[in-house]
């Protein structure tokens, strides 16, 4: 794709993602080495709009104040923390959509003793964060999203207004990348195939009850799912505390399972009106 | 009162209040301090979905968004439920949310709404699944919520803490602008996109076919454990005590080679098997079954 086709579709894409934005960025460094520190606990404000807010030093500057964000798949800045911050070039051009500057990389985003380095973010005074601003009748620089939360293990604790941050060593999908080519490109499916990990011994019927569970068809005799003592006619509504609405589901389940044989692994029934907890250990195989 | 000026009423309240409100009335929640394992996926927008059953209908794919102020049921999903919002009311009460992994919740109040993000991505296609609701503050803020990028479950803690319901209802803001309103065509304008570039097709998934030969890992290789009864391998000549050295041509000598080697097998597909019993070769040509 060209520059203009690919602003173009990222400028249409932008405003779609919940809650707020996406456009065109570079991959991220794949330099970046996740650095092996402990988990960093950081209090937020919990503003009216009910939004975590953080203060955070870019570049050394600052502090502003960020909206942390797990619906944002990108991390954005307003344009007038970006040129405080010197995340963008004051006299880089302004396009007419959002006042939008393209794609930047902060040096560091500092939030109390953690710190982010090569956070890539998008420029551009976004009309859902003016709107909580306004609404809020307090300045609101950016959001932190994905891309952020991507490289930490993160735990919220509203209660607390708390949230903790502890590096996890994870690549970040270069969603920009992908996004526009994917538009453009040929509308294939993405084929998996599902893969139990391990053999139970049994076939699966239909749904059962509008996708409560799905029926147990079979059960092989002597397998491991009949010396656990799954019977036909049971329907199957979780597998590894995963629900099992139809037979894709149950495999997809079981898919998930470690292969690791020998390994108690949690099936709940419906059996005469009654849920029944059992535990199969699937044995090794194909 | 005009019920969108008792909102801003309500609103400058809230800021003083912090926006919840702890119910002492009520004995201790069994719940308070349980720990379940929420199973996610990623989509291909870099969004964490969950699945949800609300009213026992479901499940339905949400979002998990810490940037949305309540809990959002897309229209589609609420005509499953049976949901009937009251067209006075900004949220419409809904009686049991439950999460996969065992988590639940209720007295729960939703904004029924096609989310105009929500419309635009489903519309394109660009998820890879389709997402049916939202799972803002009022919803997650009840739990301590952990989320690991490297593992396939988040982990959520019921906290004794009540959230009250959001007092931001869009038509609040949205009045402030006219860049919001303008985002709101973006649903329909994608809808109407996606009839041009077409719609992004959803992940398609197989199982895989079923042999039903059991294996062990020995020195040296594989061996055949077990030949399970009434499966494809029973009958096929496959036996206990038997080495497998190829699967469809490929060699393989441990479990781990012997599934690839099976990755794409579906059911109905012949399986050539090369085993060694007694140091004679042995070939052995099955027809994959379904199950697992």
């Amino acid at each position: 794709m060209t520059k203009i086709q690919r602003f173009a579709t990222s400028a249409f894409v932008l405003a779609l993602l919940p809650t707020l934005a996406l456009v065109a960025q570079e991959p991220p460094p794949q330099s970046q080495p996740a650095p092996k520190a402990g988990p960093v606990t950081l209090p937020f404000e919990l503003v009216a709009s009910n939004h975590m807010v953080v203060e955070a030093k870019i570049n050394g500057q600052g502090p502003f104040r960020l909206i942390f964000d797990s619906g944002a798949p990108v991390s954005l800045l307003g344009n007038q923390a970006a040129e405080e911050s010197g995340a963008v070039d004051k006299k880089a051009p302004r396009s007419f959509l959002m006042g939008m500057r393209g794609e930047g990389t902060l040096k560091s985003l500092e939030v109390g003793d953690l710190v982010a380095k090569d956070l890539p973010v998008i420029v551009l005074d976004h009309p859902t964060i003016k709107a909580i601003a306004a609404f809020l009748n307090k300045r609101i620089d950016g959001i932190v999203g994905y891309t952020f939360f991507a490289r930490y293990r993160t735990t919220i604790d509203y209660q607390a207004r708390l949230m903790t941050l502890e590096p996890v060593d994870f690549a970040v999908r270069d969603l920009m990348k992908d996004l526009p080519n994917r538009l453009a490109g040929p509308k294939i499916a993405k084929r998996r195939v599902l893969a139990p990990g391990g053999l139970w011994g049994l076939t699966l019927g239909d749904p059962v009850d509008s996708g409560k569970g799905v029926a147990i068809r079979t059960v092989r005799p002597g397998s491991p799912a009949e010396l656990a003592g799954l019977k036909p006619g049971d329907v199957l509504t979780a597998l590894d505390g995963r629900w099992t609405s139809n037979a894709t589901d149950a495999y997809l389940a079981a898919a998930a399972t470690e292969p690791a044989a020998g390994q108690a692994i949690e099936a709940v029934v419906w059996r005469e009106g009654q849920s029944v907890t059992i535990a199969v250990r699937p044995v090794g195989g194909i | 009162m005009n019920r969108r000026l008792a909102w801003a009423v309500g609103l400058g309240l809230v800021a003083v209040t912090a926006g919840w409100a702890f119910d002492d009335a009520k004995g201790p929640d069994p719940e308070v301090g349980k720990s379940y394992r929420v199973p996610y996926r990623t989509t291909e927008t870099n969004h964490f979905l969950v699945r949800v059953r609300v009213d026992g209908q479901g499940p339905f794919n949400f979002l998990v968004d810490t940037g949305a102020p309540s809990l959002y049921i897309g229209l589609e999903a609420a005509r499953k439920i049976g949901l009937k919002p009251d067209p006075d009311e900004y949220f419409t009460p809904i009686g049991r949310v439950e999460f996969e992994g065992g988590a639940s919740l209720t007295g729960m109040k939703a904004r029924v709404e096609d989310v105009f993000q929500m419309v635009g991505m489903n519309a394109l296609g660009l998820p890879g699944a389709s997402i049916d609701g939202i799972l803002g503050f009022s919803a997650l803020a009840r739990f301590k919520i952990q989320i690991d990028p490297t593992r396939d479950r988040m982990t959520w803690t019921r906290l004794d803490f009540e959230p009250k319901d959001p007092v931001v209802p869009r038509a609040v803001m949205k009045k402030q602008s006219g860049e919001m309103n303008a985002m709101n065509a973006l649903g329909p304008l994608a809808k109407l996109a996606a009839a041009f570039v077409g719609k992004q097709p959803e992940e398609q998934l197989h199982p895989q076919g079923f042999l039903g030969v059991e294996l062990v890992e020995e020195a040296g290789g594989l061996k055949v454990s077990g030949v399970m009864a009434d499966s494809p391998a029973s009958g096929s000549g496959v036996k206990p005590g038997d080495r497998l050295v190829k699967v469809g041509g490929k060699p393989v000598d441990t479990l781990k080679a012997a599934a690839l080697a099976v990755a794409e097998v579906r059911p109905g597909d012949k399986v050539a098997l090369a085993l060694v019993r007694d140091g004679q070769p042995i070939d052995v040509s099955l027809a994959a079954g379904e199950g697992f």
